[in-house]
């Protein structure tokens, strides 16, 4: 073995010391439940073709931090707040027939993410934390941070197997759904503050901006697979963990941003998935 | 004309549908107008009228998807804003076939589908519940195919499909709207067979909205004129179907029917 063999061995075998640090037993096992929650919750909104709205509630979120981090409370709390807030808002305004669904959306995004910029000027600017909430940080993820993102993760994880034939079956046809008397209009805002819930829980694994790409990435690849739904789900899960694991090592292993590795991850699995569908 | 005596024979009399007086608008436009008619229990009724003439909304008005302006349905006896017996009801709506291709269902999952109801929320389906779903996919002679792919079907496997979910909740009573579009006319046939057995075997009260009258005056016994207006007729030796069908469809409409066509459908059988 050459010296470069050598030294890339050296490098892995640093990455499998790192496990034994707890901050890194905390990054993986935090990564591994908010995957798990965003593959399953994605792959719904994916087939339910509301994927934006994973994307309008991470930027209300950020609104949110903002004002945890201005009143010193828990960042995390007040934008898991501040988002089932949007996810009732968005629901309202389609109700009333204010907006269609795109343009509840959008205007919740609007309306959250300014929210946040204006609390911040107030408070006198930008600072490292919020860029962590931002894009994630996993590495720093501490006990509190792990204790609330299990109870998120396990909870929606939970909710999501029990009500799991449910959901299918609104998500695939919904007029059926109702005429089979599936409370469609419950269970559909049940599942969007779900949506909420793991957007938050993700918050600090990967960031606000790039939380979409947890949400939808894997779910995409699995669907190119030709897979029953059980097995698309299996696979959007393990190809979320996958992206996940595979994105924090690489990620300690090159010393790069974790969030940025990760979605990369993800992306390729996609592209790969997506050959393979092309070739078969 | 029709040999009608294969849907009579499940026939007890009991009135499974009521409908009087109704009036269905649909974008402040009049759609369906003084409706009056009563379903019979094991009937097998082929609705027929123009395009535009308001089969679907009366399908979706009857189902209490669609409100109406005036009247009382009545199904099972009970009124339909307060009925709750879902369970004896199925619908094989005429955009069912027009799923999303890519939606990640295998055949068995979907019809499986059809048992997912309130009673059972929040608990996995049970063993007796796979079973229901095995006989109906054996049923409709789909078994071969239980682990496919829903966006890689034929035409006429998809229509057998999604009447397999509709018959796995044990209906009583199953609406299908137009279920044989875009078929070629042997699978058609075949269909319409399947209904029959499904009828008679199972004395399963039928109303299909189609466009194919051969099966109606053929396999049916009775026929649902609309065009706005609904006229209900029993399908027999003496009914004109010229005469029934100028009703709905106007003057200028020429129909041909040969006696001889029913014989061949129950010769071949």
């Amino acid at each position: 073995m050459n010296a470069g063999g050598f030294s890339k061995m050296n490098e892995l075998v640093e990455v499998f010391r790192l496990l034994e640090f707890q901050f890194f037993q905390h990054a993986l096992l935090g990564g591994t439940i908010a995957a798990l929650a965003c593959a399953w919750v994605g792959l719904f909104l994916i087939l339910r073709k509301e994927a934006m709205i994973g994307d309008g509630i991470a930027h209300t979120a950020f609104g949110g931090i903002a004002l945890g981090m201005f009143l010193g409370v828990n960042p995390i709390l007040t934008s898991l707040l501040v988002s089932i807030l949007a996810v009732l808002g968005i629901s309202y305004m389609r109700r009333k027939g204010l907006a269609q669904s795109d343009s509840a959306i959008a205007v919740m995004l609007a309306v959250g993410f300014s929210a946040g910029l204006i609390i911040i000027s107030l408070a006198g600017g930008f600072n490292v934390e919020l860029f962590s909430f931002l894009f994630g940080s996993i590495l720093t993820i501490d006990q509190t941070d792990l204790v609330i993102v299990s109870i998120l993760g396990i909870s929606t994880i939970l909710i999501l197997g029990i009500f799991y034939k449910e959901l299918l079956s609104i998500t695939f046809d919904e007029e059926d759904a109702r005429l089979m008397g599936i409370p469609v209009r419950p269970l559909s805002l049940a599942f969007n503050l779900l949506v909420a819930i793991t957007i938050v829980l993700s918050i600090k694994v990967i960031g606000v901006i790039l939380v979409v790409a947890l949400l939808v990435l894997p779910g995409l690849s699995a669907l190119q697979l030709n897979l029953s739904f059980k097995g698309t789900t299996l696979a959007a899960i393990g190809i979320g963990i996958l992206s996940m694991t595979t994105g924090i090592l690489l990620s300690a292993l090159y010393n790069v941003a974790t969030s940025g590795v990760i979605v990369f991850t993800a992306a390729g699995i996609f592209l790969f998935t997506a050959i393979y569908k092309r070739l078969g | 004309m029709a040999d009608n005596s294969q849907s009579g024979v499940m026939k007890k009399e009991t009135p499974i549908l009521e409908v009087s007086n109704l009036y269905v608008n649909r974008s402040d436009s009049s759609v369906i107008e003084h409706a009056d008619f009563t379903i019979h229990r094991g009937d097998y009724v082929g609705i027929v009228g123009p395009n535009g003439g308001g089969k679907t909304t009366l399908l979706l008005a009857l189902l209490n998807i669609l409100p109406r302006t005036k009247g009382t349905i009545r199904l099972f006896g009970q009124n339909i804003e307060s009925f709750s017996d879902w369970e004896k009801v199925a619908y094989v709506p005429q955009h069912a076939v027009n799923f999303d291709q890519n939606f990640p269902l295998a055949v068995r999952e979907l019809v499986s589908l059809g048992r997912v109801n309130r009673s059972n929320m929040g608990r996995t389906l049970k063993r007796n519940d796979w079973k229901a779903v095995d006989e109906a996919l054996d049923f409709m002679g789909i078994s071969e195919i239980a682990t496919k792919r829903i966006g890689q079907l034929s035409g006429g496997q998809k229509q057998r499909v999604f009447v397999a979910k509709a018959l796995v909740r044990n209906p009583e009573i199953i609406f299908l709207d137009e279920p044989v579009v875009g078929v070629d006319a042997e699978t058609q046939e075949k269909f319409y067979k399947k209904l029959s057995d499904l009828n008679i075997a199972r004395g399963i009260t039928i109303l299909i909205v189609t466009h194919d009258l051969t099966a109606v005056f053929c396999r049916m016994s009775k026929v649902m004129c609309i065009n706005k207006w609904v006229n209900v007729a029993e399908i027999t030796e003496a009914l004109e179907p010229e005469e029934v069908l100028r009703k709905a469809y106007g003057e200028h409409f020429h129909f041909v029917f040969h006696g001889h066509e029913c014989r061949r459908v129950f010769e071949d059988e």
